[in-house]
């Protein structure tokens, strides 16, 4: 079985945008890899049913030939709404900004007994 | 302290490792095939039943028009979001000063390309746009080139003279079109379905209209971002 298809490959990138949505403190970064696993989903769509010497779904063409063009329009759809998340996320990051000053995931000091473990062994 | 931050992050490296390998695991292992019963239904006779060559069109403009109906909704509200959640509005009312950041002059090799290409650019997103029923493309796609134009716009000329209460209009007028459409078209059979002819009517005419709205909505999104969001 060959292994760099585009089903593995859409599967460790949706992962790898996972470990950076786990791991990045940066919120711009956390978005970003919403977006990277946003992809990974996209790429595992459009290659389900992919089968060799298939032809695009256009014209009077042979129908047993044709690409499945269900997840194709599905994906169109996924991405315009991937636009709009990624717009929306991006607009509440400003404005967090701007209120508190703070571009981390780090909780408000206000209360200095409830600092977490990860705040106080930051440099 | 360093033990327990460090027991996390390990923690969430083995999480994403072990999830990975499950899922390729279990996919390579017991993944079934769809089958090929929706594909079938949708390409055997998708040029007779809805008049459009491209069959990606012909599901979302004709078999599966609610998801178009839904994403346009969706892309309006998070316009709307983007208009409404940003703090510009908290501080002072909506008009437009200099930002403090100095918008720099671009080389002129840059603006002469693009000066050039800009046309072009419209002209695809046209015929993208208009012909997406029968070739590869669409409105989303045609709406999209027309606003990397706008975009190209403004590394020409790098100020502030459109109005984006117009396109904030433009797009609300546009999605209750949109509604209307294949409302009138598909559920109610208005004007009556009969010929091919009518159908390529309708889909040029719900291409066209998506792909305004997607220009327009992305137009607000990115000029928002540039003028409004920049500032301090």
């Amino acid at each position: 079985m060959e292994f760099i298809t585009a089903e593995t490959v859409s599967v460790l990138i949706f992962f790898i945008g996972l470990y950076g949505l786990m791991t990045q403190k940066n919120i711009i970064k956390t978005i970003m890899s919403l977006s990277i696993m946003e992809s990974g989903v996209y790429l595992f769509f459009i290659t389900t049913n992919l089968s060799e010497n298939s032809t695009p779904p256009i014209g009077e063409g042979d129908p047993a030939l044709f690409a499945d063009p269900v997840p194709q329009a599905l994906m169109i759809t996924a991405i315009v709404i991937g636009i709009g998340v990624t717009a929306i996320g991006l607009t509440m990051f400003v404005h967090y900004k701007q209120k508190y000053g703070i571009t981390n995931w780090t909780r408000k000091v206000a209360d200095p007994s409830r600092t977490s473990d990860d705040e106080r062994s930051a440099p | 302290m360093m033990t327990s931050s460090k027991a996390i992050s390990l923690l969430r490296l083995l999480v994403v490792l072990i999830g990975a390998s499950l899922m390729l695991g279990i996919y390579s292992t017991s993944f079934e095939s769809f089958g090929t019963q929706l594909k079938e239904f949708f390409t055997t006779d998708f040029l007779a039943e809805t008049g459009a060559s491209n069959s990606v069109a012909a599901i979302y403009l004709n078999y599966r028009v609610y998801d178009t109906l839904f994403e346009a909704l969706m892309l309006m509200v998070s316009v709307i979001e983007v208009i409404n959640v940003s703090w510009y509005k908290e501080r002072r009312a909506y008009s437009f000063v200099t930002p403090r950041i100095q918008l720099h002059q671009y080389s002129e090799i840059i603006i002469q390309m693009v000066s050039f290409v800009y046309p072009y650019v419209l002209l695809i997103g046209l015929y993208v746009m208009v012909n997406g029923h029968v070739s590869p493309g669409g409105g989303f796609q045609g709406g999209a080139i027309l606003a990397t134009a706008l975009i190209s716009r403004y590394l020409v000329n790098p100020n502030f003279d459109l109005k984006i209460d117009g396109f904030e209009r433009t797009e609300k007028i546009l999605f209750v079109f949109i509604l209307l459409t294949p409302i009138s078209y598909l559920f109610l059979q208005w004007p009556p379905v009969t010929a091919v002819l009518s159908d390529g009517a309708y889909m040029i005419l719900m291409n066209t209209l998506i792909g305004l709205k997607v220009f327009s909505g992305l137009s607000i999104i990115f000029y928002r971002f540039v003028y409004y969001e920049a500032q301090e």
